[in-house]
């Protein structure tokens, strides 16, 4: 099993009944705990999703109720404030004239956009968005022990969990082009590698609302 | 841009693009329905899925790279893994008791020679052709319905590491003939 074409033979057919979906569950949770940092094993995926997306064809399209796009619209964006989006206008009026004379603006800290636990609490964490990410740092407490994580979900309104990644010691930044109002941000601890299956499976240690700015 | 208006649907997407969102879903709405009524097998059920599916779909936008493969095989997986993840978290995971039609061949032209005859599709088409057809059918069934090596197992009483050493050896054969 150490030998390296071995491996990369075993890891091929892996992929392979992954993206058939043959796995028992187990199975197919020790995968997707590879896929979160494992790349070379995410491209087999997905050059596994390619070869068998022939079978593609014998999934014949079937319409969805007619109200099916405006629920999903709703949960994922809740009407804004109207002097919210004015404001918004004027302020974006307002930096294109100011970049118009400024070439070089020096670019302005991340805002913060939430904080995740109690201000005393022991464990905390920050998400701040810089106009390209979110990026999420412990502030306070200390690092999951020895053999899990903290791993951090975004969750909109109504919908479940999506997981974002892994928070060490380092920042987690999630590519994400505006931080959604409202959308709920939280941690889990999990085990070494996150949630096995795509859904928080340990106890909730922080979570925070997404505030505009 | 790219030759795939799905993919360009998707990286405007990915810059929250609302309109270009409302336009992937008129484009592969009814496609990923598709995915989610047979693998799951209620309108109800499905339409639960396809919510979910949409969500993962706005979130995770940024994540798909055109350079991998084509936008509608990324929302098919998208799809399918959740519709699998509600699979084998039923607790009596059950085998659909007609299920066994879909192991018979399948000697409709329609299913694979349908596909748009163009390059890499075409070539993969081609190479499903070369299998056996009750082994291209196990596959078939194993990826629509989102059967488990313990599903198929049970359904034809062989033991678990025959089914996988089966179709097992439909992947290689697959893959050899892909890589020719």
């Amino acid at each position: 099993m150490t030998d390296p074409h071995d491996t990369a033979e075993g890891d091929d057919l892996l992929a392979a009944e992954y993206v058939l979906g043959v796995l028992a569950l187990s199975d197919r949770a020790g995968v997707e705990a590879r896929l979160k940092t494992d790349r070379a094993l995410a491209a087999r995926v997905a050059a596994w999703e390619t070869q068998l997306s022939a079978l593609n064809d014998g999934f014949a399209p079937a319409p969805a109720a007619p109200d099916l796009l405006p629920r999903i619209e709703a949960r994922l964006f809740p009407q804004p404030r109207r002097w919210r989006a004015w404001v918004g206008g004027a302020l974006t009026a307002a930096a294109l004239s100011l970049a118009a004379l400024v070439l070089l603006p020096l670019p302005p800290p991340a805002p913060l956009v939430a904080s995740l636990g109690a201000p005393d609490a022991a464990l905390r964490f920050e998400a701040r968005h810089d106009g390209a990410a979110l990026i999420l740092t412990r502030t306070a407490g200390a690092a999951a022990p020895a053999g899990q994580a903290h791993e951090a979900w975004l969750i909109a309104p109504d919908a479940a969990p999506v997981a974002l990644g892994l928070i060490t010691d380092v920042s987690l930044r999630v590519p994400y082009p505006a931080a959604p109002e409202g959308w709920v941000l939280a941690v889990s601890l999990e085990p070494a590698g996150g949630a096995p299956g795509g859904a928080p499976t340990g106890p909730i240690l922080a979570t925070g609302t997404i505030t505009g700015f | 841009m790219t030759d795939d208006p799905v993919a360009n649907l998707l990286m405007r997407v990915a810059r929250q693009d609302r309109a270009a969102f409302r336009a992937l879903y008129a484009d592969t709405g009814a496609k990923l329905m598709g995915v989610l009524m047979r693998m799951l097998g209620t309108r109800a059920e499905a339409e639960d899925a396809l919510q979910e599916v949409f969500t993962r779909v706005w979130l995770r936008a940024g994540r798909f790279d055109a350079a991998r493969g084509r936008g509608m095989t990324w929302l098919i997986a998208i799809a399918r893994n959740h519709a699998i993840d509600r699979l084998r978290a039923r607790p009596d995971a059950p085998v659909a008791a007609d299920g066994t039609a879909d192991l018979l061949p399948d000697t409709r032209p329609s299913a694979l020679t349908g596909l748009i005859a163009q390059g890499e599709a075409r070539r993969i088409a081609d190479c499903f052709a070369t299998l056996p057809p009750d082994r291209a059918a196990a596959l078939r069934a194993a990826y629509l319905d989102g059967r488990s090596y313990a599903d198929l197992a049970a359904q034809h009483a062989v033991p678990l590491n025959t089914m996988r050493t089966w179709l097992r050896r439909s992947l290689l054969a697959l893959r050899e003939c892909l890589s020719q």
